[in-house]
C-alpha cells in the first residue's frame, strides 16, 4: 500500500489550528487548551475533594470516594452528552460543545485525582501528621506546611499520567462535532475522501508524540523526586 | 428547572424497541471485544516474555502505541483503513447477507461497524490487561519458572499452565477492572455508526426530543450491566 502524505502538507496549517485565525479555534490547539481547562478544573476539584475526605469526618470519605467511583461506572460518552443535553434545559443556557466536554472530562477525572491524591497522602508514615500537632500547628498548616509537599513527590507523576489520558480523552468531543484534532482529522477525510490511511495516522502519529513524551515525563519526574534526589 | 418528564416518550412504541436492540448490540460488542482482549493479553505476554529482543522491543512498541493514542483514532483507523485492508473476498463475504448473524435492530455481527469495534475495543483492552497481567506476573516467584522448566514444559505451557493463573490471581481486581472498562467503553463505538445503547438513545433525543429520559435510561442501563458484570466476575473469585 502506497501512503502518500502530501494531504497532510496540504493541510498541516489545519490539523493544528484548524479556523483559529478565522475566529474559531480548533485543531491541536483546541485540543491541549481543553485538556488544560479540564485538567486544571480536575485538579482543584479532586485535590479539594481529597482534602475533604483527609481531614473531614470518616463517614464523608466513604460517601465521597462512593461518589466517585459512581461517576466513573458510567461511560465518559454518556456524561458528554448529559452535560450537553441537560444543562441547557435546566438553565435555559446554550452550552457550547467544548464547554460541555471540558465540564465532563473535570467531572469524570476529578474521581481519579481523588484517589490518587489519597493514595499519595497514605503513603506518608503517620508520625509526621502526628509530629506537625504535636508541634502546635493546626490540621490545614499540617496539611500544607508538611505533607502536601512529601506528597507532591508521588503525586505529580501520576497527576501528568492523568492528563495524559485526559488529551486522549478529548477526542470524544468528536462526537459533539467540536472541532479539536480528531474532528479536523474527520473533516479533513471528508474533504480528500481517498486518504483515510494517511490523515488518521498522522492524528494518531501526534496523539502519540505528545502522550508518549509526556509519559516520559512523567517517568522521569517520578525518579527525580525521589527523596534523596536533587531538584 | 422546567423538565417535563415523560417516560413514556422512551418506554414505548419505537424507542422502547431501539433501547432494547441497543442492549442487545452492547452485550454482544462486549462479549466478542472481551475474547478478542483475552487472546491478546495472552499473546502479548508470550511475546513479552520471547527469548529474542526484537521480538521483544517490537511487542514494547505496539503496548505503548496502543496506550498512547485515543480508542476513537484506533477505532477510525480500523473502520476507515483496517477494513479496506483485509481480502477482498472477505470483504465481499462480511458486507453479504447472513440472516442467521444479524442481531436484533439489523445489526450484523459481520458489518464493517461491528467488526472495528470489536477488534478495535478487544486490541485496545487486550493491550492494558497485558499491562496488569505483567504486574501480577512479576509477584510470581523466579523459582516457579525455573521448576516448570525442569519439569520439562515448554515456553508456551510454562507460561499458560504455570505463570498466567499465578499472575490472574494476584492481579485479579484489576483484571476484572479492564473487563469492566471494555463493557463502558464499547460506548465510544457509537462514534462510527454502531448501533449500542448510546447511539439508540441519541436517536431518541433527535427522534422526539425526549434527552432527559433518553441517557436516564442508557445511564441505568450501563450501570445494571456493570453491577452485574462485576458481581459475576467477582464471585467467580470466592468460588
Amino acid at each position: 500500500m502506497g501512503l502518500d502524505f502530501t494531504v497532510i502538507l496540504k493541510n498541516w496549517d489545519y490539523f493544528l489550528w484548524g479556523r483559529t485565525f478565522q475566529g474559531e479555534t480548533g485543531g491541536l490547539l483546541l485540543t491541549v487548551l481543553m485538556a488544560l481547562a479540564a485538567g486544571c478544573l480536575s485538579l482543584a476539584l479532586g485535590i479539594g475533594l481529597a482534602l475533604a475526605s483527609w481531614l473531614g469526618p470518616r463517614p464523608l470519605r466513604a460517601v465521597l470516594t462512593f461518589l466517585a467511583d459512581l461517576v466513573r461506572s458510567v461511560p465518559l460518552v454518556l456524561v458528554i452528552f448529559w452535560i450537553y443535553f441537560l444543562v441547557p434545559a435546566l438553565f435555559k443556557t446554550k452550552v457550547p460543545g467544548a464547554l460541555s466536554v471540558i465540564l465532563a472530562l473535570a467531572w469524570f477525572s476529578s474521581g481519579a485525582v481523588l484517589h490518587a491524591t489519597l493514595a499519595g497522602l497514605e503513603a506518608l508514615p503517620r508520625g509526621h501528621r502526628e509530629a506537625g500537632i504535636a508541634s502546635g500547628l493546626t490540621d490545614g498548616q499540617v496539611f500544607t506546611a508538611i505533607l502536601l509537599p512529601q506528597a507532591a513527590r508521588n503525586l505529580v507523576p501520576s497527576y501528568v499520567a492523568l492528563f495524559a489520558s485526559m488529551i486522549k480523552d478529548t477526542s470524544l468531543a468528536f462526537i459533539l462535532n467540536v472541532p479539536e484534532l480528531t474532528m479536523t482529522a474527520s473533516q479533513v477525510n471528508t474533504r480528500a475522501q481517498i486518504y483515510p490511511a494517511e490523515i488518521f495516522l498522522f492524528t494518531a502519529a501526534v496523539y502519540f508524540v505528545l502522550c508518549q513524551g509526556l509519559s516520559w515525563a512523567a517517568h522521569g519526574l517520578a525518579v527525580r523526586l525521589q527523596p534523596g534526589q536533587m531538584l | 428547572m422546567n423538565l417535563p418528564i415523560d417516560w413514556s416518550g422512551v418506554l414505548t412504541g419505537p424507542p422502547l424497541h431501539w433501547l432494547l436492540s441497543g442492549l442487545a448490540v452492547t452485550l454482544a460488542i462486549s462479549l466478542a471485544a472481551s475474547g478478542i482482549a483475552t487472546v491478546v493479553a495472552v499473546l502479548l505476554s508470550a511475546l513479552r516474555l520471547s527469548p529474542l529482543p526484537p521480538v521483544r522491543l517490537a511487542t514494547l512498541g505496539l503496548i505503548s502505541l496502543i496506550r498512547n493514542t485515543p480508542l476513537l483514532i484506533q477505532l477510525l483507523v480500523w473502520y476507515f483503513v483496517g477494513f479496506g485492508l483485509l481480502p477482498q473476498g472477505l470483504k465481499a463475504w462480511m458486507t453479504g447477507d447472513h440472516p442467521w448473524s444479524v442481531l436484533p435492530g439489523q445489526v450484523s455481527l459481520f458489518a464493517p461497524e461491528f467488526a472495528a469495534s470489536a477488534w478495535g475495543v478487544g486490541l485496545f483492552i487486550g493491550v492494558f490487561l497485558s499491562e496488569e497481567l505483567q504486574a501480577g506476573l512479576n509477584a510470581v516467584a523466579p523459582g516457579q519458572r525455573e521448576a516448570a522448566a525442569s519439569q520439562g514444559l515448554g515456553g508456551w505451557h510454562t507460561l499458560t499452565a504455570i505463570l498466567l493463573p499465578q499472575a490472574l490471581r494476584n492481579a485479579y481486581q484489576p483484571v476484572v477492572g479492564q473487563y469492566l472498562n471494555l463493557m463502558k467503553l464499547t460506548s465510544v463505538t457509537c462514534s462510527i455508526g454502531l448501533a449500542e445503547i448510546t447511539y439508540q438513545a441519541r436517536q431518541i433525543e433527535s427522534f422526539n426530543s425526549h434527552a432527559f429520559e433518553a441517557f436516564a435510561a442508557a445511564t441505568v442501563l450501563y450501570l445494571a450491566i456493570g453491577f452485574i458484570l462485576e458481581r459475576l466476575l467477582l464471585a467467580r473469585r470466592k468460588a
